[in-house]
C-alpha cells in the first residue's frame, strides 16, 4: 500500500435541512483494495455512495478520486468510477443490448468495441439467449446481471457496488464473488456496500462501519474480530450499539401470548 | 418518423457544439429517449390502452393515427362554421386543449422519471448536455405531436381558403402550440411549487377524469342545449369577451391576411396580438419559467432519493384497531374475518388506487350526462323541455341508470396494474373465496353505489318532492341485486389480483346484456306501478329478502368459480 490514494475524502459533511448525515468524514482508500462498506439503515451509507458517484453535487469538504477533486471536474471521476446501483432502476423497455450501447456510447466508447464488448459480456453472464429480448420481461436477477454489466462495461478503475448480490442465484452470486476477487487483483477498487455480513467479510479486504454520519470502524476482518467478536454481525451489531437482542426477540415470542 | 426528427435535431447540433454541449451524447440520449417514447403505451388513452404484464406496447404508428385522425375531426369545425373567425377560433381552442392535455397527461411521467437520476447522472454526462436533451426531448416530443395534429386542418384548410393560407395554418400552429407550452409551463409551476410529485400525479390523474367527462358532457349535451344554428353564424368580432381568448388572437391572422376585405383595424389589431404574444410566452418560458422549472424539476427527482435521512421513529402510538368508522361500518356490514378482510381491502384500495379511479370516477358524471341526455330529448324550447322532465316520473329511470355505476366498477374491480400483491389470496388457507368477494361487493356498494343513490334522492325530492323516497329506495335495492348479478356472473376474480388485459370474451357480454335487460324489465315493470305509492312500499320487502338470499349464496361460492391468476 505504498501508492498514492485513488479515493481520497477529506472531512466531507453533508446535512438534509438541520439534520447532519455525514459527519465530517475523513478516508483513504488505495487501489487494489476492496472496501467492505457496512451499516445501520439511515447511517450516511448511501449518502456517502451517491456523493462519490456525483448524484449529490452539494456537499462541504473535499473529495478527491485520482487527484482530481469531485467539486472542479465530476466528469472525469464519473469516467473512472462503475455504478450499480441498489434500486436497480433500468429502462425496461429496451434490451439489454440497447440498454450497454447506449450506456457505453455515454461513456465514449467506440461503437464495434462495444458491441463485441456487451456481447461478451452477456453472453458470460449467462443472458447470451436474451440480448435482443426487452429487459420488461427480465427477471430480477437478470436484470441485475445487467445492471452489473453496466457498471464494469466501460472498464472503469474503481466500481461501486450496492447490494450487487440482491436477486442473483447461488452460482450468479459465486461468480460475482469471485468476479470482485479477479477485478481487485487486477488493481480495480472495489467498494462494496450491503447488509449481508458475511459476503462482506468474505469478499472485502477492509471494512468501514458506519453509524449516525461517523465511521466508527475501520480495518480488516481480524482486526476488528480481535476487538470485538468472532462475526461481523457481532461486530457490527455490537458497534452500533444493540447489544440486548434477547429482550427483542423476548417481546416478540411474548407477543403472541 | 424518429429519424426524421433526429436528422433535424442533428442539423442543430454544431450550434449546440460552440455552446459546449457534448453533441455525441446529446445524440444519444436524444436517440434512446424517443425509442422508449415509442415503446411506451400512452396515457392520453387510457382507456384504450392494451399494456399487459407481458410488456406489450402499442405500435408507434398506431397511436400517431389516432393523433391525425382526432385532428381531422377537429379539423371538421372548419367546414361546420361559417361565421368571421370564429370556425378557426373553435377549431385553435380544441387544438390548444387537446394540446395542452396531452402534453400534461402523457409527458409528466418523462419529465418527472426519476429514473434518470440513476442512470444518466452517473455517467459522464454534464449537466449541460442533459438540460439540453431534456429541452430537445421535450421540443422534439411536441412538435411531432403539432405536426400530427395539425395535419387534418391543414389539409382542409388548403380546400376551404385556398393553397395561400395553407403555409400561413402551419405558421398559426406553431404559435397556439407556444401558447399551449407556456400554458402547460404555467400549470406545472404552479403544481409544483404547491404539491410534492406523487401528490403532483394524483392531481394529473383526476385532470384526466374531469377531461374525459368534459368531453363526454360536451359531446351530448351541447347539441341538446345550445341552438347550434345560431351558434354557426356567430359574430366574435362583436364580443368584447373574445378579445381575451388567445385562440381568437391567432385566428385573426387568417381573417387578415387570407380575408382582407373582412377585415378591421381590430382584427388587425388582434393578429398582431397573435403573433407577438406566442413569442413573448416563449421568450418568458426560456428565461422566467424554465429555470425555476429545471430547479423545481431537480429538487423533486432528489427528495424522492432523500430517503438515506433517519425518518423518525414514532413512539408506538397505541392505535385502536376498531375506532374509524370505515371499521365500525365493516365490522357491521361484514362480520365474518375474511368477508371482513375482503371489504377493508376493497374500500382502501378502490379509493387509493389511481388506475381505478381514473376508469370509474367518469361512470359517476355519465349517469346525470346521458340522464339529461335522453330527458332533453324532443321539442320545444329547453325551460319547456325543463319543465316536462319534472313533471313525469323520469326519477325511476334516473336511479336505474345509476346501476351504470355499479356495473362499471364490477367490471374493473378485478383488475389492476400491480396485481402481483394478491398472491395473498392464493397462500393463504382461505376455504371460502366468496366471502371476500362478498365483502368485496358490500365495499363497493357502501362507498360507491348507496352514497350516489343516497345524492340522487335527495336531488330527487328537491326536485321531484317526497313522493320519490319508496321509488328510489325500492330502485337501490334492485340496483344493489342487479349488481349482485352482475358479480356473479361477471367478476371472475378476486379484488384487483388479476393484470389489465384485452377485454373479456363475447360471451360474457351476452350475459352482461341479458342482466341488464332483466333489470330494464324490472325497472319498467316498477315505473307502471310507480302510481300505487303502498305497492311500492311494500315491494322494498322482497327486493331486500332476494337481496339477501343472493348475497347468502354469493357468499358461499368456492374456488372453482374463480379464475386463478398465475404468478
Amino acid at each position: 500500500m505504498n501508492q498514492a490514494p485513488i479515493i481520497q475524502i477529506r472531512n466531507l459533511s453533508k446535512s438534509y435541512g438541520s439534520k447532519l448525515v455525514l459527519k465530517h468524514l475523513t478516508l483513504d482508500i488505495y487501489p487494489g483494495q476492496v472496501i467492505g462498506y457496512i451499516g445501520p439503515n439511515g447511517a450516511g451509507k448511501s449518502t456517502t455512495v451517491k456523493i462519490l458517484t456525483g448524484l449529490i453535487p452539494e456537499f462541504s469538504g473535499e473529495v478527491l478520486v485520482d487527484g482530481i477533486s469531485m467539486q472542479d471536474n465530476p466528469q472525469e471521476i464519473k469516467k473512472r468510477i462503475g455504478y450499480v446501483p441498489e434500486n436497480a432502476e433500468l429502462y425496461e423497455v429496451l434490451t439489454p443490448m440497447e440498454y450497454l450501447d447506449f450506456i457505453g456510447k455515454l461513456y465514449g466508447l467506440d461503437e464495434s468495441l462495444l458491441q463485441t464488448r456487451a456481447q461478451k459480456l452477456l453472453t458470460a453472464f449467462g443472458l447470451g439467449n436474451n440480448i435482443n429480448d426487452r429487459m420488461d420481461t427480465f427477471s430480477k436477477g437478470m436484470r441485475q446481471k445487467v445492471l452489473l454489466i453496466s457498471g464494469i462495461i466501460h472498464n472503469p478503475q474503481i466500481i461501486i457496488l450496492d447490494e450487487p448480490l440482491s436477486g442473483l442465484d447461488a452460482n450468479a452470486v459465486i461468480m460475482v464473488k469471485e468476479l470482485i476477487t479477479r477485478l481487485s487483483q487486477e488493481g480495480k477498487t472495489i467498494f462494496y456496500c450491503s447488509h449481508v455480513m458475511d459476503v462482506v467479510e468474505k469478499v472485502s479486504d477492509r471494512i468501514l462501519l458506519i453509524n449516525k454520519g461517523d465511521i466508527i470502524a475501520d480495518g480488516t476482518f481480524e482486526s476488528l474480530k480481535q476487538n470485538h467478536s468472532d462475526t461481523l454481525e457481532r461486530v457490527f451489531a455490537n458497534l452500533t450499539g444493540r447489544t440486548e437482542s434477547a429482550s427483542e426477540t423476548d417481546a416478540i415470542i411474548n407477543a403472541f401470548d | 418518423m424518429n429519424n426524421l426528427l433526429l436528422r433535424m435535431v442533428s442539423a442543430l447540433m454544431p450550434l449546440l457544439e460552440r455552446t459546449g454541449v457534448d453533441t455525441y451524447q446529446l445524440y444519444q440520449i436524444l436517440r434512446i429517449k424517443l425509442m422508449m417514447d415509442d415503446r411506451r403505451p400512452n396515457a392520453m388513452f387510457a382507456g384504450r390502452r392494451k399494456a399487459t404484464a407481458t410488456g406489450k406496447t402499442s405500435n408507434p404508428w398506431l397511436v400517431s393515427l389516432g393523433t391525425v385522425v382526432m385532428g381531422v375531426l377537429t379539423g371538421l369545425v372548419l367546414i361546420v362554421f361559417k361565421g368571421p373567425l370564429i370556425a378557426q377560433t373553435v377549431y385553435f381552442s380544441m387544438f390548444m386543449v387537446l394540446m395542452s392535455m396531452t402534453l400534461i397527461a402523457d409527458f409528466t411521467s418523462v419529465l418527472l422519471d426519476v429514473r434518470d437520476q440513476y442512470i444518466l447522472l452517473p455517467r459522464p454526462v454534464d449537466d449541460r448536455t442533459l438540460a439540453v436533451s431534456r429541452i430537445l426531448h421535450i421540443s422534439v416530443y411536441v412538435f411531432r405531436l403539432a405536426l400530427l395534429q395539425g395535419l387534418g386542418g391543414l389539409v382542409i384548410i388548403g380546400f376551404m381558403d385556398g393553397l395561400a393560407a395553407v403555409p400561413l395554418f402551419l405558421i398559426q400552429l406553431i404559435l397556439i402550440t407556444f401558447l399551449s407550452i407556456l400554458l402547460v409551463n404555467v400549470v406545472y409551476l404552479i403544481m409544483m411549487h404547491t404539491v410534492s410529485p406523487e401528490k403532483f400525479k394524483d392531481i394529473i390523474s383526476y385532470f384526466q377524469i374531469v377531461f374525459s367527462v368534459v368531453i363526454f358532457g360536451c359531446y351530448y349535451l351541447l347539441p341538446r342545449v345550445i341552438d347550434f344554428t345560431s351558434l354557426v353564424q356567430i359574430d366574435l368580432t362583436q364580443k368584447v369577451w373574445a378579445y381575451f381568448l388567445p385562440p381568437v388572437w391567432i385566428a385573426s391572422l387568417n381573417e387578415v391576411l387570407i380575408h382582407p376585405s373582412r377585415a378591421t383595424l381590430l382584427t388587425s389589431l388582434l393578429a398582431i396580438i397573435g403573433i407577438t404574444a406566442p413569442i413573448v410566452g416563449l421568450w418568458l418560458v426560456a428565461k422566467v419559467l424554465a429555470p425555476g422549472f429545471n430547479k423545481r424539476l431537480a429538487i423533486a427527482a432528489t427528495s424522492d432519493g432523500n430517503t438515506s435521512a433517519p425518518t423518525v421513529v414514532t413512539p408506538n402510538s397505541t392505535t385502536k384497531p376498531n375506532s374509524s368508522l370505515v371499521n365500525q361500518l365493516a365490522k357491521w356490514l361484514a362480520s365474518d374475518p375474511v368477508e371482513n378482510a375482503g371489504f377493508n381491502i376493497t374500500w382502501k384500495l378502490a379509493a387509493r388506487i389511481r388506475e381505478f379511479k381514473i376508469k370509474v370516477y367518469p361512470a359517476l358524471a355519465y349517469v346525470p350526462i346521458y340522464f339529461l341526455y335522453f330527458g332533453l330529448n324532443g321539442k320545444g324550447s329547453i325551460d319547456e323541455r325543463f319543465d316536462k322532465i319534472q313533471s313525469g316520473s323520469s326519477y325511476i329511470f334516473l336511479v336505474y341508470l345509476s346501476t351504470f355505476v355499479l356495473s362499471s366498477i364490477l367490471q374493473h374491480i378485478s383488475y389492476s396494474e400491480k396485481f402481483k400483491p394478491a398472491w395473498v389470496y392464493y397462500a393463504l388457507p382461505i376455504s371460502q373465496p366468496g366471502k371476500i368477494l362478498s365483502g368485496m361487493y358490500k365495499a363497493v356498494v357502501t362507498l360507491y353505489y348507496l352514497p350516489y343513490c343516497f345524492i340522487i334522492g335527495v336531488v330527487g325530492v328537491v326536485i321531484w318532492g317526497p313522493k320519490v323516497i319508496n321509488d328510489i329506495i325500492l330502485a337501490s335495492v334492485i340496483g344493489m341485486i342487479y349488481g349482485l348479478l352482475m358479480a356473479l356472473f361477471m367478476v371472475k376474480g378476486l379484488p384487483f389480483s388479476k393484470p389489465v388485459l384485452l377485454k373479456q370474451s363475447g360471451g360474457r357480454v351476452v350475459t352482461s346484456l341479458l342482466i341488464t335487460g332483466l333489470i330494464g324489465a324490472v325497472g319498467f315493470g316498477h315505473y307502471l306501478l310507480s302510481r300505487w305509492e303502498t305497492v311500492i312500499w311494500i315491494l322494498i320487502i322482497p327486493a331486500v329478502a332476494v337481496y339477501w338470499i343472493m348475497i347468502y349464496y354469493y357468499k358461499r361460492q368456492g374456488w372453482d368459480s374463480i379464475e386463478l391468476e398465475e404468478f
